[in-house]
């Protein structure tokens, strides 16, 4: 989950670095880009939660 | 070596840690006393009239210090009577004289729009005579005329202003409350200010016990500290300008300012260095690194991409040579910060909700005790509210404040009461909690959103510039109800003392005030600042509430869709890059707070940040510098403010005295 985390900003950050070089920063492209960066954000730190608790859960067994 | 991936609620664990030196949970006591409550009154309503002249007189209310003068005479008597004063009372007592003393300038609106009304400005841009009712009587009445704000003309004005204070007092603390325990409880942010309250209250508390510790110690240095420099940065210029027609300033206020030094190798950047030194408390306060990822982004701002990326692509197209600061910032900021910041600024909202929202879900799984992270669990006896209640509390607060508002303007579009209420309010509320849960201050702001409101609600009245938006912050008095939890004030306690003084200071700060208006016209000649600066501020004035009359404001021309867009989308991509390669999300926050800001403002808090990191800590140890930091702060805010009441006090005296020529 981690990796497709980490891969999801960085697809979305060379979408936006790509919307502002190559398509004069339109902001539908900006915000598109911006979209799935949320989305990557939001994975990586439901993955930070879950695995601190499956680390619990597994300490406390 | 890979780098190990620490998650950022546990960064912010460590954090909350370093900031909370008694080491977490503490035993709760009330601070609610009788003698605290008729101290404060006292302390309070005593200079409650001179901070209302004041501020007609000089501009400065000199409320700031006031709670603290309590505080020094509740202690001092204290000792005299062999007892002792918890810190707890010392805190409440802070709160509600500062409560009593700003309680005359509560009602400051109702004097300036008696004044506003009958201007030559008003009449002329034609909006004297559409004022509402609910927010001053006409121009010609005999409440205005007679300067009585007890005459029944005030009536209605005096209502809506008691209706809309008791609803809003179900807002505000239901609002802070909630907030507090998601970014305090649940997310554990650090609130790096807190202590320094808290820790004032604490030492203070301390000089009535029989032994003297470390702390008054600290907080003696730092109060000498405060007196000194508030002698040469406030107390030179004050006390010269009341002798001479040019006052003395050892350092430059508030800037030395080197942007047209810069501009022949960063044009369009700009380097103000700010001389308020008293800033490199702050410095030895705040994390070190948000203080030093803030001062690079804001060198490679100003040095880097506005000269050589925003002006070489003409982006940046207003900039000429000869310009100051100001005006530097003024064109930058709108041909493209402004709307850059706007996008920055909301990122900080999703930011904080990606980090919070997979907490709550996992509230559900887990069951943490108190003080740990992820936890909504309370500590014991803290005094705290059912959430359900609060919640209820807002509701009803927000509900009937939107009932008044659509009653004061029933043609504004409902919808967006509506939209700013439920939608605007809790975003703004919560991102400034957490900017204040990081960074000690607030970042979060949307220029001209009222205009924009205005404009796209297509709503041509002036009576809507009058009337209140359901436009709240609740995020900055978070931090409060964190300095309650320091100094182990229980809350109950507070809300208690809070809602008893409500009251006795609504009815003494209009009658005070009624008095004051009384000796004679304000503005007028016994009234120099008001007298100077009321009528370019009703031309001011003026001139926004009739802005958006032909549709066409320069402000709201600067605001650019793919400027927001950028904004926001790169601060995303900083959050998420940082996140990828492990590193610290403090520096996130100081990358956000540097952006597009002048890294002169910087200096002084760099300069604490760097002695505090590097000597400080190494002289001291970790752990006992960050127990007298936030000590000293206190000490030095409590001496710059003396100094400063004192410098203001002299100056009132002396303008009072007329020197006859025999």
């Amino acid at each position: 989950m981690e990796k497709v985390a980490s891969l999801i900003i960085i697809i979305g950050t060379f979408l936006w670095l790509f919307s502002v070089l190559a398509l004069e920063g339109r902001w539908q492209w900006q915000m598109f880009s911006g979209l799935v960066l949320t989305i990557g954000i939001f994975l990586a730190h439901f993955w930070e939660e879950l695995r601190d608790t499956d680390n619990t859960d597994n300490t406390e067994e | 070596m890979a780098r190990e991936r620490v998650s950022q609620a546990d960064e912010w664990q460590a954090w909350a840690q370093r900031y909370d030196i008694e080491g977490g949970i503490r035993t709760f006591e009330s601070g609610l006393t009788v003698k605290v409550f008729v101290g404060a009154l006292f302390v309070g309503l005593l200079m409650m009239p001179g901070s209302i002249y004041l501020s007609y007189v000089s501009g400065e209310s000199g409320a700031g210090a006031a709670p603290w003068v309590a505080v020094i005479l509740f202690t001092e008597l204290a000792r005299r009577s062999f007892t002792t004063a918890r810190r707890q009372e010392l805190y409440m007592l802070l709160g509600l004289t500062g409560a009593a003393v700003g309680s005359g300038l509560q009602y400051r609106n109702f004097i300036w729009y008696a004044y506003f009304i009958n201007t030559p400005q008003a009449a002329s841009y034609e909006i004297a005579d559409k004022i509402p009712e609910w927010i001053v009587p006409a121009g010609d009445s005999v409440g205005v005329l007679t300067r009585s704000l007890l005459h029944p003309d005030w009536f209605l004005p005096i209502a809506i202003y008691l209706v809309g204070k008791l609803l809003g007092t179900l807002r505000f603390v239901s609002g802070q409350y909630i907030l507090f325990r998601l970014t305090a409880d649940l997310e554990r942010l650090p609130y790096p200010m807190a202590p320094i309250s808290a820790q004032g209250a604490t030492a203070l508390a301390e000089t009535t016990g029989k032994e003297e510790t470390w702390r008054w110690r600290v907080f003696s240095i730092g109060s000498m500290a405060g007196l000194i420099w508030g002698f040469l940065y406030i107390g030179v210029p004050s006390l010269t300008g009341v002798m001479m027609s040019q006052p003395i300033q050892i350092l430059k206020i508030p800037w030395i300012d080197f942007t047209q030094s810069i501009e022949g190798f960063a044009p369009t950047g700009v380097f103000a260095l700010r001389t308020d030194f008293g800033q490199m408390l702050i410095g030895f306060v705040m994390p070190f690194p948000v203080i030093m990822a803030e001062f690079l982004t804001a060198m490679a701002s100003q040095f880097i991409v506005n000269p050589q990326i925003l002006y070489r692509y003409e982006i940046l197209h207003q900039w000429s040579p000869g310009l100051d600061v100001r005006g530097v910032g003024l064109f930058n900021g709108l041909d493209f910060w402004i709307s850059y910041g706007m996008g920055k600024n909301f990122s900080l909202a999703i930011v904080g909700m990606a980090a919070s929202i997979p907490m709550l879900f996992k509230l559900r799984k887990t069951q943490k005790a108190a003080g740990e992270r992820g936890s909504f669990a309370t500590p014991p006896n803290r005094g705290d509210f059912p959430i359900w209640l609060m919640g209820l509390m807002w509701l009803v607060g927000m509900g009937g404040f939107i009932w008044l508002i659509h009653w004061m303007v029933p043609n504004f579009p409902l919808s967006f009461l509506l939209g700013y209420a439920f939608l605007y309010t809790p975003i703004n509320s919560y991102v400034t909690a957490r900017t204040f849960g990081v960074l000690g201050r607030d970042l979060f702001e949307i220029p001209y959103l009222h205009e924009i409101t205005f404009i796209l609600s297509r709503y041509e009245e002036v009576d809507i510039w009058f009337a209140p938006l359901p436009d709240e912050d609740y995020g900055r008095g978070t931090q409060s109800w964190r300095v309650l939890e320091l100094t182990g004030t229980t809350f109950t306690s507070n809300l208690a003392g809070t809602l008893l003084i409500m009251p006795i200071l609504l009815v003494s700060g209009i009658v005070v005030l009624h008095f004051i208006w009384q000796i004679a016209p304000i503005p007028s000649a016994q009234y120099p600042f008001a007298q100077m600066m009321w009528p370019i501020n009703a031309t001011n004035e003026c001139l926004w509430k009739t802005s958006l009359r032909d549709g066409n404001s320069q402000m709201l021309q600067a605001i650019r869709g793919d400027y927001v867009a950028a904004g926001l989308t790169s601060s995303i991509a900083i959050y998420g890059m940082l996140w990828v390669f492990k590193l610290p999300s403090m520096w996130f926050y100081g990358i956000i707070g540097g952006i597009g800001a002048d890294p002169g403002s910087m200096v002084a808090r760099l300069l604490g940040a760097v002695i505090g990191r590097f000597y400080m800590i190494k002289r001291f140890g970790l752990r006992r510098w960050y127990m007298f930091n936030p000590v000293l702060a206190a000490g030095f805010a409590c001496g710059v403010g003396l100094i400063g009441m004192g410098t203001v006090a002299i100056a009132l005296v002396s303008k009072a005295v007329i020197v006859k020529p025999f």
